[in-house]
Protein backbone atom coordinates (compact mmCIF):
# COMPACT_ATOMS: atom_id res chain seq x y z
CA UNK A 1 0.00 0.00 0.00
CA UNK A 2 1.32 3.73 -0.87
CA UNK A 3 1.04 6.19 1.65
CA UNK A 4 0.56 9.48 0.45
CA UNK A 5 1.05 12.58 3.11
CA UNK A 6 -1.32 15.49 2.93
CA UNK A 7 1.25 18.14 4.85
CA UNK A 8 -0.53 21.06 7.01
CA UNK A 9 -3.15 23.43 5.66
CA UNK A 10 -2.44 21.76 2.39
CA UNK A 11 -5.23 20.91 -0.62
CA UNK A 12 -5.15 18.14 -2.75
CA UNK A 13 -7.73 17.66 -5.40
CA UNK A 14 -7.48 14.16 -7.27
CA UNK A 15 -9.49 13.61 -10.35
CA UNK A 16 -8.40 9.36 -11.30
CA UNK A 17 -9.75 7.54 -14.56
CA UNK A 18 -6.76 5.22 -15.54
CA UNK A 19 -7.21 1.92 -15.04
CA UNK A 20 -4.84 1.36 -12.80
CA UNK A 21 -6.19 -0.15 -9.04
CA UNK A 22 -5.69 2.48 -6.16
CA UNK A 23 -4.28 1.05 -3.07
CA UNK A 24 -3.32 4.25 -0.89
CA UNK A 25 -3.64 5.74 2.21
CA UNK A 26 -3.48 9.26 2.57
CA UNK A 27 -2.61 10.61 5.76
CA UNK A 28 -3.77 13.59 6.16
CA UNK A 29 -2.01 16.88 8.79
CA UNK A 30 -4.07 19.28 11.08
CA UNK A 31 -6.53 21.55 8.74
CA UNK A 32 -5.78 19.74 5.13
CA UNK A 33 -7.70 19.21 2.58
CA UNK A 34 -8.51 16.29 0.23
CA UNK A 35 -10.81 15.92 -2.55
CA UNK A 36 -10.84 12.83 -4.53
CA UNK A 37 -12.99 11.89 -7.63
CA UNK A 38 -12.68 8.69 -8.73
CA UNK A 39 -14.76 7.04 -12.25
CA UNK A 40 -13.98 3.70 -13.43
CA UNK A 41 -15.68 3.82 -16.33
CA UNK A 42 -16.31 0.56 -18.63
CA UNK A 43 -14.39 0.35 -21.87
CA UNK A 44 -14.96 -1.07 -24.83
CA UNK A 45 -13.00 -4.65 -25.44
CA UNK A 46 -11.31 -5.38 -22.32
CA UNK A 47 -13.49 -7.03 -19.15
CA UNK A 48 -12.90 -4.69 -15.72
CA UNK A 49 -11.46 -6.20 -12.89
CA UNK A 50 -10.49 -3.99 -10.60
CA UNK A 51 -10.67 -3.47 -6.55
CA UNK A 52 -9.84 0.04 -4.89
CA UNK A 53 -8.44 0.53 -1.90
CA UNK A 54 -8.51 3.82 -0.48
CA UNK A 55 -7.63 4.45 3.23
CA UNK A 56 -7.64 8.25 4.99
CA UNK A 57 -6.37 8.96 8.35
CA UNK A 58 -6.67 12.33 9.53
CA UNK A 59 -3.78 12.72 12.08
CA UNK A 60 -4.35 16.21 12.68
CA UNK A 61 -7.01 18.31 13.63
CA UNK A 62 -9.44 20.12 11.54
CA UNK A 63 -9.17 17.72 8.22
CA UNK A 64 -11.43 17.61 5.50
CA UNK A 65 -11.73 14.82 3.12
CA UNK A 66 -14.36 14.53 0.13
CA UNK A 67 -14.70 11.35 -1.86
CA UNK A 68 -16.88 10.78 -5.05
CA UNK A 69 -16.68 8.11 -6.81
CA UNK A 70 -18.64 6.45 -9.46
CA UNK A 71 -18.63 3.19 -11.16
CA UNK A 72 -20.24 3.13 -14.51
CA UNK A 73 -20.02 -0.89 -15.54
CA UNK A 74 -21.65 -3.78 -17.82
CA UNK A 75 -21.01 -6.69 -19.41
CA UNK A 76 -18.71 -9.12 -17.46
CA UNK A 77 -17.12 -5.71 -15.67
CA UNK A 78 -16.04 -6.42 -11.88
CA UNK A 79 -15.34 -3.70 -9.37
CA UNK A 80 -15.29 -3.28 -5.69
CA UNK A 81 -13.68 -0.33 -3.95
CA UNK A 82 -12.81 -0.39 0.10
CA UNK A 83 -12.62 2.79 1.63
CA UNK A 84 -11.70 3.09 5.42
CA UNK A 85 -11.70 6.83 6.72
CA UNK A 86 -10.04 7.33 10.24
CA UNK A 87 -10.91 9.67 12.17
CA UNK A 88 -8.21 9.84 15.03
CA UNK A 89 -8.12 13.58 15.80
CA UNK A 90 -11.12 15.71 16.41
CA UNK A 91 -13.39 18.56 14.47
CA UNK A 92 -12.53 16.88 11.00
CA UNK A 93 -15.45 16.26 8.38
CA UNK A 94 -15.87 13.76 5.68
CA UNK A 95 -18.12 13.18 3.19
CA UNK A 96 -18.41 10.11 0.52
CA UNK A 97 -20.42 10.00 -2.09
CA UNK A 98 -20.71 6.28 -3.71
CA UNK A 99 -22.20 5.74 -7.02
CA UNK A 100 -22.25 2.38 -9.29
CA UNK A 101 -24.21 2.10 -12.30
CA UNK A 102 -24.45 -1.71 -13.25
CA UNK A 103 -25.67 -3.33 -16.61
CA UNK A 104 -25.81 -6.58 -17.96
CA UNK A 105 -24.28 -8.76 -15.69
CA UNK A 106 -21.39 -6.35 -13.85
CA UNK A 107 -20.77 -6.76 -10.57
CA UNK A 108 -20.26 -4.20 -8.04
CA UNK A 109 -19.09 -4.08 -4.55
CA UNK A 110 -18.88 -1.33 -2.04
CA UNK A 111 -17.33 -1.90 1.48
CA UNK A 112 -17.09 1.28 3.76
CA UNK A 113 -15.74 2.03 7.14
CA UNK A 114 -15.01 4.83 9.31
CA UNK A 115 -14.04 4.97 12.45
CA UNK A 116 -14.32 8.25 15.02
CA UNK A 117 -11.97 7.36 17.98
CA UNK A 118 -12.53 8.25 21.30
CA UNK A 119 -10.96 11.58 21.53
CA UNK A 120 -12.32 12.65 18.10
CA UNK A 121 -14.77 14.81 18.87
CA UNK A 122 -16.73 17.93 16.75
CA UNK A 123 -16.05 15.03 13.89
CA UNK A 124 -18.77 14.78 10.65
CA UNK A 125 -18.98 12.03 8.95
CA UNK A 126 -21.02 11.11 5.96
CA UNK A 127 -21.47 8.23 3.65
CA UNK A 128 -23.70 7.86 0.72
CA UNK A 129 -23.61 4.54 -1.16
CA UNK A 130 -26.75 4.59 -4.36
CA UNK A 131 -26.38 2.26 -7.00
CA UNK A 132 -28.73 1.39 -10.31
CA UNK A 133 -28.99 -2.15 -11.67
CA UNK A 134 -29.99 -1.66 -15.35
CA UNK A 135 -30.53 -5.49 -15.73
CA UNK A 136 -31.53 -8.29 -13.91
CA UNK A 137 -28.45 -10.57 -13.71
CA UNK A 138 -26.58 -7.57 -12.41
CA UNK A 139 -25.60 -7.61 -8.79
CA UNK A 140 -24.53 -5.37 -6.20
CA UNK A 141 -23.20 -5.64 -2.58
CA UNK A 142 -22.70 -3.22 0.09
CA UNK A 143 -21.27 -3.26 3.20
CA UNK A 144 -21.07 0.13 5.55
CA UNK A 145 -19.04 -0.40 9.11
CA UNK A 146 -19.34 2.35 11.35
CA UNK A 147 -17.20 2.66 14.28
CA UNK A 148 -17.75 5.57 16.53
CA UNK A 149 -16.22 6.06 19.87
CA UNK A 150 -16.22 9.36 20.74
CA UNK A 151 -19.70 10.98 21.62
CA UNK A 152 -20.43 14.26 20.51
CA UNK A 153 -19.82 13.63 16.52
CA UNK A 154 -22.88 13.55 13.98
CA UNK A 155 -22.00 10.31 11.64
CA UNK A 156 -24.57 9.29 9.09
CA UNK A 157 -24.82 6.67 6.35
CA UNK A 158 -27.17 5.40 4.23
CA UNK A 159 -27.12 2.86 0.84
CA UNK A 160 -29.49 1.73 -1.39
CA UNK A 161 -29.68 0.27 -4.81
CA UNK A 162 -32.48 0.17 -7.19
CA UNK A 163 -33.70 0.38 -10.57
CA UNK A 164 -34.80 3.54 -12.90
CA UNK A 165 -38.02 4.86 -11.96
CA UNK A 166 -40.41 3.29 -14.57
CA UNK A 167 -42.94 6.25 -13.63
CA UNK A 168 -40.39 8.72 -14.39
CA UNK A 169 -39.28 6.73 -17.75
CA UNK A 170 -43.30 7.05 -19.13
CA UNK A 171 -43.55 10.22 -18.06
CA UNK A 172 -40.99 11.42 -20.49
CA UNK A 173 -42.00 9.19 -23.32
CA UNK A 174 -45.63 10.91 -22.31
CA UNK A 175 -43.66 14.20 -23.44
CA UNK A 176 -42.38 12.34 -26.78
CA UNK A 177 -39.57 11.47 -25.71
CA UNK A 178 -37.88 7.54 -26.47
CA UNK A 179 -37.28 5.56 -23.53
CA UNK A 180 -33.51 5.82 -24.83
CA UNK A 181 -33.64 9.56 -24.18
CA UNK A 182 -35.60 9.49 -20.92
CA UNK A 183 -32.92 6.44 -19.41
CA UNK A 184 -29.82 8.84 -20.61
CA UNK A 185 -31.89 11.98 -18.49
CA UNK A 186 -32.21 10.09 -15.70
CA UNK A 187 -28.47 8.16 -16.13
CA UNK A 188 -27.07 11.72 -16.15
CA UNK A 189 -28.90 13.69 -12.81
CA UNK A 190 -28.19 10.29 -11.44
CA UNK A 191 -24.20 10.72 -11.95
CA UNK A 192 -24.38 14.51 -11.80
CA UNK A 193 -23.36 15.31 -7.75
CA UNK A 194 -20.54 13.38 -9.06
CA UNK A 195 -19.44 14.59 -12.47
CA UNK A 196 -20.53 18.27 -11.48
CA UNK A 197 -17.63 18.49 -8.96
CA UNK A 198 -14.91 18.12 -10.66
CA UNK A 199 -13.60 21.44 -10.67
CA UNK A 200 -11.09 20.72 -13.25
CA UNK A 201 -13.69 21.92 -16.98
CA UNK A 202 -11.67 20.22 -19.16
CA UNK A 203 -11.99 17.07 -17.48
CA UNK A 204 -14.82 16.99 -16.21
CA UNK A 205 -15.41 17.99 -20.09
CA UNK A 206 -13.87 14.94 -21.11
CA UNK A 207 -15.24 13.05 -18.46
CA UNK A 208 -18.84 13.41 -19.40
CA UNK A 209 -17.99 12.87 -23.25
CA UNK A 210 -16.83 9.48 -22.26
CA UNK A 211 -19.87 8.73 -20.13
CA UNK A 212 -22.06 10.19 -22.70
CA UNK A 213 -20.68 7.67 -25.16
CA UNK A 214 -21.69 4.86 -22.74
CA UNK A 215 -25.12 5.68 -21.60
CA UNK B 1 -42.38 -5.25 -30.38
CA UNK B 2 -43.61 -1.78 -31.44
CA UNK B 3 -43.55 -1.03 -34.85
CA UNK B 4 -40.77 2.17 -34.60
CA UNK B 5 -41.97 3.54 -38.32
CA UNK B 6 -45.24 5.71 -38.73
CA UNK B 7 -48.30 3.97 -39.17
CA UNK B 8 -49.94 4.79 -42.32
CA UNK B 9 -53.74 5.69 -42.20
CA UNK B 10 -56.38 3.24 -42.48
CA UNK B 11 -58.23 3.43 -45.81
CA UNK B 12 -62.14 2.81 -44.86
CA UNK B 13 -65.01 4.86 -46.16
CA UNK B 14 -66.72 4.92 -42.79
CA UNK B 15 -64.18 7.02 -41.27
CA UNK B 16 -65.46 10.09 -41.37
CA UNK B 17 -63.11 13.16 -41.66
CA UNK B 18 -63.09 14.95 -38.81
CA UNK B 19 -63.28 11.89 -36.17
CA UNK B 20 -59.85 11.89 -34.15
CA UNK B 21 -60.30 9.16 -31.62
CA UNK B 22 -62.11 5.38 -32.10
CA UNK B 23 -62.43 3.47 -29.22
CA UNK B 24 -64.14 0.49 -29.54
CA UNK B 25 -64.88 -2.33 -27.12
CA UNK B 26 -61.95 -1.91 -25.38
CA UNK B 27 -60.73 -3.97 -22.73
CA UNK B 28 -57.45 -3.44 -20.20
CA UNK B 29 -56.22 -5.29 -17.25
CA UNK B 30 -53.55 -4.54 -14.50
CA UNK B 31 -51.83 -6.87 -12.09
CA UNK B 32 -54.18 -9.61 -13.77
CA UNK B 33 -57.27 -7.61 -12.79
CA UNK B 34 -59.56 -6.00 -15.31
CA UNK B 35 -60.30 -2.61 -14.89
CA UNK B 36 -61.55 -1.34 -18.57
CA UNK B 37 -64.36 -3.68 -19.30
CA UNK B 38 -65.54 -2.47 -22.82
CA UNK B 39 -65.24 1.30 -23.45
CA UNK B 40 -66.72 2.66 -26.44
CA UNK B 41 -66.07 6.17 -27.49
CA UNK B 42 -65.91 8.45 -30.44
CA UNK B 43 -64.49 11.77 -30.47
CA UNK B 44 -64.43 14.58 -33.42
CA UNK B 45 -62.54 17.40 -33.94
CA UNK B 46 -63.25 20.34 -32.09
CA UNK B 47 -65.21 18.63 -28.92
CA UNK B 48 -64.68 18.75 -25.64
CA UNK B 49 -65.62 15.46 -23.75
CA UNK B 50 -65.64 15.79 -19.68
CA UNK B 51 -65.68 12.07 -18.57
CA UNK B 52 -66.75 11.68 -14.65
CA UNK B 53 -67.60 8.50 -12.56
CA UNK B 54 -66.87 6.90 -9.23
CA UNK B 55 -63.36 6.61 -8.10
CA UNK B 56 -61.49 3.63 -8.99
CA UNK B 57 -63.83 3.19 -11.68
CA UNK B 58 -61.48 3.13 -14.71
CA UNK B 59 -60.53 6.97 -15.67
CA UNK B 60 -57.08 7.13 -15.27
CA UNK B 61 -56.38 3.53 -16.51
CA UNK B 62 -58.55 4.96 -19.50
CA UNK B 63 -55.48 7.85 -19.95
CA UNK B 64 -52.68 5.41 -19.17
CA UNK B 65 -54.13 3.10 -21.74
CA UNK B 66 -54.39 5.70 -24.53
CA UNK B 67 -51.04 7.19 -23.99
CA UNK B 68 -49.13 3.62 -23.99
CA UNK B 69 -48.03 3.27 -19.95
CA UNK B 70 -46.93 -0.50 -20.47
CA UNK B 71 -47.72 -1.19 -17.40
CA UNK B 72 -51.28 -2.15 -18.71
CA UNK B 73 -52.52 -4.82 -20.95
CA UNK B 74 -54.94 -4.25 -23.22
CA UNK B 75 -56.80 -7.51 -23.88
CA UNK B 76 -59.74 -6.38 -26.29
CA UNK B 77 -60.73 -3.59 -28.40
CA UNK B 78 -59.48 -1.04 -30.74
CA UNK B 79 -58.13 2.20 -30.68
CA UNK B 80 -58.08 4.57 -33.83
CA UNK B 81 -56.57 7.89 -33.85
CA UNK B 82 -57.24 10.10 -37.39
CA UNK B 83 -57.84 6.53 -38.96
CA UNK B 84 -53.98 5.10 -37.30
CA UNK B 85 -54.01 2.07 -35.17
CA UNK B 86 -52.98 3.68 -31.67
CA UNK B 87 -52.20 0.55 -29.53
CA UNK B 88 -49.08 -0.39 -32.28
CA UNK B 89 -47.69 2.17 -31.15
CA UNK B 90 -44.70 2.81 -28.42
CA UNK B 91 -45.96 5.29 -25.55
CA UNK B 92 -43.53 8.39 -26.73
CA UNK B 93 -44.95 7.66 -30.62
CA UNK B 94 -48.20 8.15 -29.24
CA UNK B 95 -47.26 11.84 -27.54
CA UNK B 96 -45.71 12.71 -31.72
CA UNK B 97 -48.76 12.13 -32.67
CA UNK B 98 -50.37 14.57 -30.83
CA UNK B 99 -51.77 12.24 -27.98
CA UNK B 100 -51.16 14.69 -24.56
CA UNK B 101 -52.06 13.54 -20.76
CA UNK B 102 -51.90 15.99 -17.89
CA UNK B 103 -51.34 13.80 -15.23
CA UNK B 104 -53.44 13.30 -12.48
CA UNK B 105 -49.87 12.95 -9.77
CA UNK B 106 -47.32 14.75 -12.29
CA UNK B 107 -43.80 13.10 -12.06
CA UNK B 108 -41.50 14.39 -9.78
CA UNK B 109 -37.55 14.00 -12.04
CA UNK B 110 -34.83 15.26 -9.72
CA UNK B 111 -31.73 16.34 -11.42
CA UNK B 112 -33.84 16.99 -15.15
CA UNK B 113 -34.54 20.30 -15.60
CA UNK B 114 -37.55 21.89 -17.03
CA UNK B 115 -35.77 23.77 -19.52
CA UNK B 116 -33.53 20.99 -21.07
CA UNK B 117 -36.56 18.81 -20.65
CA UNK B 118 -38.83 20.42 -22.77
CA UNK B 119 -36.38 21.33 -25.68
CA UNK B 120 -35.67 17.69 -25.96
CA UNK B 121 -39.83 16.98 -26.13
CA UNK B 122 -40.40 19.94 -28.29
CA UNK B 123 -37.60 18.92 -30.98
CA UNK B 124 -38.31 15.30 -30.71
CA UNK B 125 -42.20 16.34 -31.97
CA UNK B 126 -41.11 18.20 -34.60
CA UNK B 127 -37.97 15.86 -35.84
CA UNK B 128 -41.09 13.14 -35.88
CA UNK B 129 -43.26 15.61 -37.88
CA UNK B 130 -40.42 16.45 -39.93
CA UNK B 131 -39.78 19.90 -39.03
CA UNK B 132 -36.01 20.96 -38.08
CA UNK B 133 -35.21 21.86 -34.81
CA UNK B 134 -35.63 24.76 -32.73
CA UNK B 135 -32.74 27.55 -32.36
CA UNK B 136 -32.07 28.49 -28.75
CA UNK B 137 -33.50 32.03 -29.34
CA UNK B 138 -36.88 30.67 -31.01
CA UNK B 139 -37.23 28.07 -28.00
CA UNK B 140 -36.68 30.68 -25.30
CA UNK B 141 -39.43 32.78 -26.96
CA UNK B 142 -41.70 30.06 -27.59
CA UNK B 143 -41.50 29.18 -23.86
CA UNK B 144 -41.64 32.35 -22.85
CA UNK B 145 -44.88 32.87 -24.63
CA UNK B 146 -46.49 29.31 -23.52
CA UNK B 147 -45.31 30.16 -19.57
CA UNK B 148 -47.46 33.26 -20.25
CA UNK B 149 -50.53 31.30 -21.14
CA UNK B 150 -50.50 29.70 -17.71
CA UNK B 151 -49.22 32.60 -15.92
CA UNK B 152 -46.64 30.66 -14.76
CA UNK B 153 -43.46 31.94 -12.59
CA UNK B 154 -40.17 32.03 -14.12
CA UNK B 155 -38.39 30.37 -11.56
CA UNK B 156 -40.12 27.26 -12.10
CA UNK B 157 -38.37 26.60 -15.38
CA UNK B 158 -34.61 26.75 -13.50
CA UNK B 159 -36.11 23.64 -11.51
CA UNK B 160 -35.80 19.76 -11.69
CA UNK B 161 -39.01 18.08 -13.48
CA UNK B 162 -41.70 19.12 -10.54
CA UNK B 163 -39.20 18.60 -8.13
CA UNK B 164 -40.85 20.62 -5.15
CA UNK B 165 -43.60 21.90 -6.74
CA UNK B 166 -46.74 22.68 -4.92
CA UNK B 167 -49.92 20.87 -6.15
CA UNK B 168 -51.27 23.34 -7.96
CA UNK B 169 -48.02 24.30 -9.43
CA UNK B 170 -47.65 20.73 -10.63
CA UNK B 171 -50.98 21.05 -12.53
CA UNK B 172 -50.01 24.53 -13.61
CA UNK B 173 -47.00 23.18 -15.43
CA UNK B 174 -48.76 19.90 -17.28
CA UNK B 175 -51.09 22.75 -19.01
CA UNK B 176 -47.86 24.75 -20.29
CA UNK B 177 -46.47 21.31 -21.12
CA UNK B 178 -49.85 21.04 -23.16
CA UNK B 179 -49.28 24.30 -24.57
CA UNK B 180 -45.34 23.42 -25.71
CA UNK B 181 -46.69 20.58 -27.77
CA UNK B 182 -49.89 21.84 -29.07
CA UNK B 183 -51.33 17.90 -29.12
CA UNK B 184 -54.40 17.42 -31.25
CA UNK B 185 -55.85 15.50 -28.30
CA UNK B 186 -55.16 16.13 -24.74
CA UNK B 187 -56.58 14.51 -21.68
CA UNK B 188 -56.93 16.53 -19.00
CA UNK B 189 -56.50 13.82 -15.48
CA UNK B 190 -58.43 15.87 -12.72
CA UNK B 191 -56.28 18.94 -13.58
CA UNK B 192 -58.71 21.05 -11.38
CA UNK B 193 -57.71 19.00 -8.18
CA UNK B 194 -55.38 20.84 -6.04
CA UNK B 195 -56.22 24.09 -8.12
CA UNK B 196 -57.10 27.56 -5.80
CA UNK B 197 -59.73 29.27 -7.53
CA UNK B 198 -57.70 31.53 -9.48
CA UNK B 199 -55.26 28.78 -10.85
CA UNK B 200 -58.47 26.99 -11.48
CA UNK B 201 -59.48 30.28 -13.54
CA UNK B 202 -56.44 30.72 -14.82
CA UNK B 203 -55.47 27.46 -16.30
CA UNK B 204 -59.08 26.78 -17.69
CA UNK B 205 -58.59 29.92 -19.64
CA UNK B 206 -55.13 28.69 -20.94
CA UNK B 207 -57.11 25.00 -22.02
CA UNK B 208 -59.55 27.38 -23.69
CA UNK B 209 -57.05 29.47 -25.64
CA UNK B 210 -55.23 26.19 -26.66
CA UNK B 211 -58.72 25.14 -28.11
CA UNK B 212 -58.82 24.91 -32.11
CA UNK B 213 -60.96 23.28 -34.42
CA UNK B 214 -58.34 20.60 -35.21
CA UNK B 215 -58.05 19.34 -31.76
CA UNK B 216 -59.95 17.83 -28.72
CA UNK B 217 -59.99 17.29 -25.34
CA UNK B 218 -60.88 14.69 -22.46
CA UNK B 219 -61.52 16.15 -19.24
CA UNK B 220 -61.86 13.85 -16.35
CA UNK B 221 -63.11 15.64 -13.42
CA UNK B 222 -65.10 15.32 -10.12
CA UNK B 223 -66.26 18.58 -9.87
CA UNK B 224 -69.07 20.22 -11.89
CA UNK B 225 -67.14 23.91 -11.29
CA UNK B 226 -64.39 23.19 -13.96
CA UNK B 227 -67.06 22.06 -16.97
CA UNK B 228 -68.52 26.00 -15.77
CA UNK B 229 -65.39 27.21 -16.75
CA UNK B 230 -64.05 24.11 -19.80
CA UNK B 231 -67.45 23.85 -21.49
CA UNK B 232 -68.00 20.07 -22.35
CA UNK B 233 -69.68 19.12 -25.40
CA UNK B 234 -70.58 15.53 -23.67
CA UNK B 235 -70.34 14.37 -20.39
CA UNK B 236 -69.62 10.64 -19.74
CA UNK B 237 -70.13 8.28 -16.86
CA UNK B 238 -67.75 5.82 -16.76
CA UNK B 239 -68.33 3.56 -13.63
CA UNK B 240 -66.65 -0.43 -13.17
CA UNK B 241 -64.26 -0.35 -16.68
CA UNK B 242 -67.72 1.37 -18.66
CA UNK B 243 -69.27 4.51 -20.40
CA UNK B 244 -72.81 3.99 -18.77
CA UNK B 245 -74.47 6.74 -19.68
CA UNK B 246 -73.51 9.89 -21.94
CA UNK B 247 -75.27 13.42 -21.97
CA UNK B 248 -74.83 16.66 -22.60
CA UNK B 249 -73.38 19.39 -19.76
CA UNK B 250 -76.53 19.31 -17.87
CA UNK B 251 -75.81 15.46 -16.98
CA UNK B 252 -73.00 16.97 -14.88
CA UNK B 253 -74.89 18.78 -13.06
CA UNK B 254 -77.78 16.14 -12.40
CA UNK B 255 -74.48 14.03 -10.64
CA UNK B 256 -73.78 16.79 -8.87
CA UNK B 257 -76.92 16.71 -7.00
CA UNK B 258 -77.78 13.11 -7.32
CA UNK B 259 -74.63 11.54 -6.91
CA UNK B 260 -73.71 7.81 -9.06
CA UNK B 261 -76.03 5.93 -7.15
CA UNK B 262 -79.79 6.20 -9.26
CA UNK B 263 -77.65 5.43 -12.26
CA UNK B 264 -77.67 1.82 -11.18
CA UNK B 265 -81.25 1.96 -11.49
N1 LIG C 1 -51.36 -2.33 -10.04
C1 LIG C 1 -52.67 -2.53 -9.84
N2 LIG C 1 -53.13 -3.77 -9.53
C2 LIG C 1 -54.44 -3.99 -9.30
N3 LIG C 1 -55.37 -3.03 -9.37
C3 LIG C 1 -54.96 -1.78 -9.68
C4 LIG C 1 -53.61 -1.46 -9.93
N4 LIG C 1 -53.52 -0.15 -10.22
C5 LIG C 1 -54.78 0.33 -10.14
N5 LIG C 1 -55.65 -0.64 -9.83
C6 LIG C 1 -57.10 -0.51 -9.63
O1 LIG C 1 -57.70 -0.07 -10.81
C7 LIG C 1 -58.92 0.58 -10.49
C8 LIG C 1 -59.10 1.79 -11.37
O2 LIG C 1 -58.18 2.80 -10.97
P1 LIG C 1 -58.14 4.22 -11.69
O3 LIG C 1 -56.96 4.94 -11.15
O4 LIG C 1 -58.26 4.04 -13.14
O5 LIG C 1 -59.48 4.87 -11.12
P2 LIG C 1 -60.06 6.35 -11.35
O6 LIG C 1 -61.39 6.19 -11.98
O7 LIG C 1 -59.09 7.20 -12.01
O8 LIG C 1 -60.26 6.82 -9.83
P3 LIG C 1 -60.06 8.27 -9.12
O9 LIG C 1 -61.32 9.02 -9.36
O10 LIG C 1 -59.93 7.93 -7.69
O11 LIG C 1 -58.87 8.92 -9.69
C9 LIG C 1 -58.90 0.85 -9.00
O12 LIG C 1 -59.77 -0.03 -8.35
C10 LIG C 1 -57.46 0.58 -8.63
O13 LIG C 1 -57.36 0.09 -7.32
MG1 LIG D 1 -57.94 8.80 -11.47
Amino acid sequence: MVEQLIHTGERIDLVISDQEALDTVFVQEANSTLRIHLFRITKDGQPFNLNDTLHIRHDGTGCRTEIYALFLLRGTDKAALHTRVCHDKGQGTSAQIVKFILADEAQGEFFGEMTIAQDAQKVEAQQSNRNLLLSDTAVMRTRPQLEIYADDVKASHGASTGQLDESSLFYMQQRCLSREEGRRLLLRAFMADVVDTVEDEKKRQELMDAIDGII
Amino acid sequence: MHPQNKIEPRHTASFAMNTLLEIKNLHATIGGKEILKGVDLTIRAGEVHAIMGPNGAGKSTLSAVLTGNPAYIVTEGEVWLKGKNLLEMPAEQRAREGVFLSFQYPVEIPGVSMVNFMRVAVNEKRAYEGKPALSATEFLRLMREKKALVEMADKLNNRSVNEGFSGGEKKKNEIFQMAMLEPCLSILDETDSGLDIDALRIVSNGVNKLKTKENASIVITHYQRLLDYIVPDYVHVLADGRIVKTGSKELALELEEKGYEWLNN
